[in-house]
């Protein structure tokens, strides 16, 4: 097999990591735009999307035994849809609970708050469901497709078309509706938004609805690959992290940037470098901080004062 | 809404302390056995089967009257599979319940670090599944320079032996690639195999790595698939080893897999039951098909709705009938005594049939070779390295 195909291979794998990561980044992004605080309980939101999907699919499909078909094609989106909902839910909920009575605390305490609610999910979900990893049956047919030495699998092609396709929504969402102005406003200035009449709490609440249906998107598709347990927010949430801090923290196309980078460097990286892909990690936090310190705002993010 | 919140985390801290609480009561005379394994995390899976298995046998031995009268107890603490855990487990269990002897723990890194405290204590360990060859080549540091470590599981530096011997000699493959995590587990039989595997001639030409709890392989199988090896030699934990199965398929990696005794954990089927059919491992030897080793399925199955157990498991239910044994023989709870009555263990009778241990504290044993067809691994036999060629014992 020659390099090229090799590598052409690493970057097939590279975008598919990274359109999950894009997916999460953009829950990160949304939030610290508007609140600029890190909602480090992100990831552990996936995790709850990934069992909700999970166990509805299988209550619609009775299970593993269930051979792909148009049925579980349909189930799959309905159970998407039910934990979409749920997860907005459940995002508001938190946002209410532990973030809203902290607005006005010091920084540092919504931080420590979500850092509390992301343990309270990944265990709370371990001592409801356990902490075994569980297998999420593919509803389609996962056969791969060979073209010239490149294996792509349909769930790798579903994964980067639905990313995409979410994020351009949330683009039109943002800058095209009255809501999305809302928000945009908001992300600017607080208060002068209240001042004009918009509601800030509303939109808030809004922000953390949708970064947490995208979140459960990003939990169900990841899941095929990941399997579903307690902890599998952990690192993804903490590598969208990484990609929503590249990509330009609070800038939307940056988390989708940003993830697509981070999978691809994390699938070439290592290779190109020589060095064991033990270590891929490596290249992946190395890049981060680079960015820290090259360009602090990330590829798209503004540079912009902090007020303080 | 703050009052309520904060009552919400009253109520929260009272009621983790009373199920905290509740696990490590003593209740007057007894024998303290302790148990260290993952019992929460992703490879909870051995340390669950591993302690239900100590606890059947208790059970077993307590409803029969105990030993000379007095019941044993099992005091079972998480190590989540990391070494720092298992070190404050070991801790609480050495210093504060006064333990007369530890089973586990269940995974290599962890059981080298305990094994170290247990030699410098003067405590009995009996690890049922930490197969690292370093893990019975712990210094004894206690004053009377006994060795306190042992395990019913053999360790990798047979089953890396027979693993190379078996691929070279028996299966023909002259090129090998290998895939595995960076742990004391799975580097030490992957390099251990290649040793063997290259004194005899072959060559491992692809040799990737991971980390525990990655989930995607890809770039290493793309690197193995350009390196068009005969067969790809991964010995890892299931989790990893069920996506890396999945995810070869996918990239058209069809060669035959091959792996080691973490594959004879069934939780591979329930995670990549399409992909497990053809791979062959290297596992425990299987005993002759003996009364007690169906009695302990059986009995473990009801005890555990249906679950079934897995060789290591089938390690410490063992492990705890030694000790048991043991400690009947030594009739006190001097760990001294104790440790020199479990050296003393002579053709003991167990699931895994006839049991010895060497000096060193390892089991004397043969390893079992399995290939899996479709989703039951079917035991090919029992080998051993003799002068340098394997031979197959039954």
């Amino acid at each position: 097999m020659g390099t090229l195909t090799l590598y052409m291979q690493y970057i097939v794998n590279g975008l598919t990591l990274g359109a999950i990561y894009s997916l999460i980044a953009l829950g990160y992004t949304m939030v610290y735009g508007i609140l600029k605080f890190i909602n480090f309980a992100h990831g552990d939101i996936l995790m709850v999307g990934a069992f909700i999907g999970l166990i509805i699919y299988n209550a619609l499909t009775g299970g593993e035994a269930a051979d792909p078909s148009a049925w579980t094609l349909i189930a799959f989106f309905i159970s998407m849809l039910i934990s979409m909902a749920s997860c907005a839910v459940l995002g508001m909920v938190i946002e209410r609970i532990a973030y809203k009575p902290l607005r006005n605390a010091n920084r540092l305490a919504p931080l420590l708050s979500a850092i509390g609610v992301s343990f309270i999910l990944s265990n709370g979900a371990a001592w409801i469901f356990g902490t075994q990893s569980r297998r999420f049956p593919y509803p389609f047919e996962n056969t791969p497709i060979h073209i010239g030495g490149i294996s792509i699998t349909p769930h790798q092609i579903v994964m980067v078309v639905v990313s995409v396709a979410m994020m351009l929504l949330l683009t039109f969402f943002v800058n095209k509706t009255r809501m999305g102005k809302a928000m945009r406003a908001c992300s600017l200035d607080q208060s002068t938004s209240m001042l004009m009449g918009i509601n800030v709490n509303r939109v808030i609440s809004l922000t953390f609805a949708i970064g947490s249906a995208l979140a459960a998107v990003g939990g169900m598709l990841a899941a095929f690959d990941f399997r579903v347990y307690p902890s599998m927010g952990t690192m993804t949430g903490l590598k969208a992290f990484v990609a929503a801090v590249i990509g330009g923290i609070g800038n939307i196309q940056g988390a989708m940037i940003g993830g697509i980078l981070l999978g691809i460097l994390e699938a070439v990286g290592a290779p190109l470098l020589h060095i064991p892909n033990g270590m891929r990690d490596t290249v992946a936090f190395a890049v981060l901080i680079i960015v820290l310190l090259v360009k602090p705002d990330g590829i798209l993010g503004k540079n912009e004062r902090e007020k303080v | 809404m703050r009052k309520v919140i904060a009552l919400l985390l009253v109520a929260f801290v009272c009621l983790a302390g009373v199920v905290a609480g509740g696990s490590g009561e003593s209740s007057g005379d007894t024998y303290k056995i302790g148990f260290i394994g993952p019992l929460t995390g992703d490879n909870a899976n051995y340390g669950i089967r591993c302690s239900n298995a100590a606890r059947l046998a208790i059970n077993e031995i307590n409803a029969d009257g105990g030993v000379d009268g007095k019941m044993l107890e099992l005091i079972a603490e998480d190590s989540e599979g990391t070494v720092d855990k298992a070190l404050a487990a070991y801790e609480k269990l050495a210093y504060m319940d006064e333990v007369c002897a530890i089973i586990g723990p269940v995974f290599t890194s962890p059981a080298l670090a305990v094994a170290q405290r247990c030699q410098e204590d003067g405590i009995v360990m009996i690890s049922p599944s930490a197969t690292h060859k370093d893990v019975t080549a712990q210094p004894a540091t206690n004053p009377d320079g006994l060795n306190y470590v042992f395990r019913t599981v053999p360790s990798d530096a047979l089953q890396s032996e027979v693993a190379g011997h078996y691929f070279y000699e028996v299966l023909g493959y002259r090129k090998l690639a290998s895939l595995y995590a960076m742990n004391d587990y799975s580097q030490g039989l992957a390099l251990g195999m290649k040793e063997t595997f290259e004194a005899l001639g072959g060559q491992v030409v692809a040799e990737e790595t991971c980390m525990v709890g990655d989930k995607d392989f890809r770039t290493q199988l793309t690197e193995i698939r350009a390196a068009a090896p005969e067969a790809v030699y991964i010995p890892n934990y299931t989790v990893e080893d069920a996506l890396i199965l999945e995810q070869a398929a996918q990239l058209g990696v069809n060669v035959p897999f091959l792996s080691s005794d973490g594959f004879s954990d069934p939780e591979i089927y329930n995670l990549a039951p399409d992909f497990t059919d053809g791979v062959i491992y290297v596992g425990p030897a299987q005993a002759e098909a003996s009364s007690i080793l169906a009695d302990f399925q059986v009995a473990y199955s009801e005890a555990y709705n249906g679950d079934s157990p897995d060789s290591f498991a089938t390690n410490s239910y063992d492990a705890t009938y030694i000790l048991a044994a043991a400690i009947d023989r030594a009739d006190s709870a001097d760990t001294t005594a104790i440790r020199n009555e479990v050296a003393a263990t002579d053709d003991f009778q167990g699931a895994n049939g006839t049991m010895n241990f060497a000096a060193n504290g390892d089991l004397v044993a043969s390893q079992g070779v399995y290939e899996v067809e479709g989703t039951t691994p079917v035991y090919v036999g029992a080998f051993q390295v003799v002068d340098g060629h394997i031979v197959q014992v039954d």
